[in-house]
């Protein structure tokens, strides 16, 4: 536990010394107090800029599917971290770990996502003033990235 | 060291945004880059060269090369940066700006219109500049340039309002001089911090290379319609490594942000930085369910 708060922190202190340089600020489009998980299925892929999106297909609590968009960072960004375009594909079982929109539509900004190789990349827009994600703190220690 | 007093200096770094690659070396052991050097934005300050500049035939240094931030400008995307308390010294007018821009006005970098300057003088992200005989020419990371000619004294006459402005330049001795009035009137943000640029702007541009690993600018700005005097903004690239360069970004090709972004650049905190102070991503966030979707 201690363990895990020491890495919390740590992330904190990555992000808050972040500078702006992504494409627009959290704030501007999610909100920080509502963190999500989604658990679906992708069935669309856009490695694009300024950000890259997928969209799963997600099963609600009455046997119901809505989709949702995932929103990353752009390709550059994706990459260098070790997500290549070719580690999703559509079909494919995903865990993703974000914040809604503030807008109250089915779009969340994709802080953390689980890929099907069983890696947990940072997906977000480095230096958005976003809250912090411990898998992002590490990367090196946690096997989250192959940099 | 106990876990806990090693996480209090964390969370004590975390406010105030004592660079992160220190504390997690302290807290690991290990050497391991922030996210922005992870993901190659910022420079190498311990591999920066001191050797001389390097010149161009004509003997003026050249700039020419990939540069990247510093962790040593701090905050990053503030032009107040070198001022007491972050303040910048705005009319009644500039206030107005300010806080239309805070409720009223989304980001016009998020709505893919180019940042211009000063704004990108105070960008976290990496340029390009490649030196010719007669102009520099300053490339930027969301396909946007700018190019400057040498020796150019005067302005055009009634410039059409652009977002790099009109720009001259010269060289004084090793220092090149960029002059530049003729900005837009809307559309524009002076920082990443939202605030306010108004078409009187005149922004003096000093740039100079101290040595082959730094490129530095002092920014004199001057913009009497927002601004109760002129100020200074000055900061320090580092090299990027020879095998480094822009890579293709269009921020038009895919902007399904634009339908959903709302006004202003987010919070601001008291050291002058962006951003959120709130606990971390749980480690399990709730479905979708415990927000009624």
């Amino acid at each position: 536990m201690q363990l895990r708060l020491i890495v919390a922190a740590a992330g904190m202190a990555f992000l808050h010394t972040l500078c702006a340089q992504a494409h627009h600020s959290f704030a501007a489009e999610f909100d920080g107090t509502k963190p999500v998980r989604l658990t679906g299925t992708i069935t669309r892929i856009e490695w694009t800029n300024p950000h890259s999106y997928f969209y799963l297909d997600v099963k609600d609590n009455n046997g119901g599917v809505n989709q949702w968009a995932c929103e990353s960072g752009n390709p550059g960004a994706l990459s260098r971290r070790g997500w290549r375009k070719g580690d999703i594909k559509i079909g494919d079982a995903l865990i993703v770990d974000g914040y809604l929109a503030k807008d109250g539509s089915r779009l969340i900004d994709a802080r953390r996502v689980k890929l099907p190789d069983g890696r947990t990349v940072y997906g977000g827009s480095a230096g958005d003033g976003g809250p912090a994600d411990s898998s992002a703190a590490a990367p090196a220690a946690t096997g989250a990235s192959k940099q | 060291m106990k876990p806990w007093t090693v996480l209090r200096m964390l969370m004590l770094w975390a406010v105030l945004g004592v660079p992160a690659v220190g504390a997690a070396d302290r807290a690991t052991g290990k050497q391991e880059p922030s996210e922005l050097q992870a993901e190659g934005l910022l420079g190498d300050e311990a591999r920066a060269s001191a050797a001389p500049a390097p010149r161009t035939s004509d003997g003026h240094p050249d700039f020419s090369g990939f540069w990247k931030g510093s962790h040593a400008t701090k905050p990053v995307g503030n032009i107040g940066k070198d001022l007491p308390g972050f303040t910048l010294p705005l009319t009644a007018a500039g206030r107005a700006a300010l806080h239309d821009n805070l409720t009223k006005v989304v980001d016009p970098e998020s709505r893919c219109i180019i940042g211009g300057i000063p704004r990108h003088d105070a960008s976290a992200l990496p340029f390009s500049i490649v030196q010719g005989r007669d102009h520099v020419a300053f490339q930027y990371m969301y396909t946007y340039f700018r190019s400057v000619p040498f020796d150019v004294r005067k302005h055009e006459q009634d410039p059409d309002p652009t977002f790099f402005g009109n720009e001259i330049g010269w060289w004084e001795r090793d220092t090149f001089v960029i002059d530049s009035v003729g900005f837009k009137s809307s559309n524009m943000w002076i920082d990443e911090n939202g605030n306010p640029q108004s078409d009187a702007m005149h922004a003096t541009e000093r740039w100079t290379r101290p040595d082959a690993g730094h490129l530095h600018v002092e920014v004199t700005i001057d913009d009497p319609k927002y601004y109760t005097h002129s100020f200074k903004y000055s900061r320090t690239w580092i090299a990027g490594k020879p095998d480094e360069h822009l890579r293709e970004y269009v921020c038009s090709e895919n902007n399904v942000d634009l339908a959903h972004l709302g006004p202003g650049p987010g919070g601001i905190r008291t050291d002058g930085t962006r951003g959120y102070d709130v606990a971390p991503l749980p480690a399990i966030p709730p479905s979708p369910e415990a927000y009624g979707k």
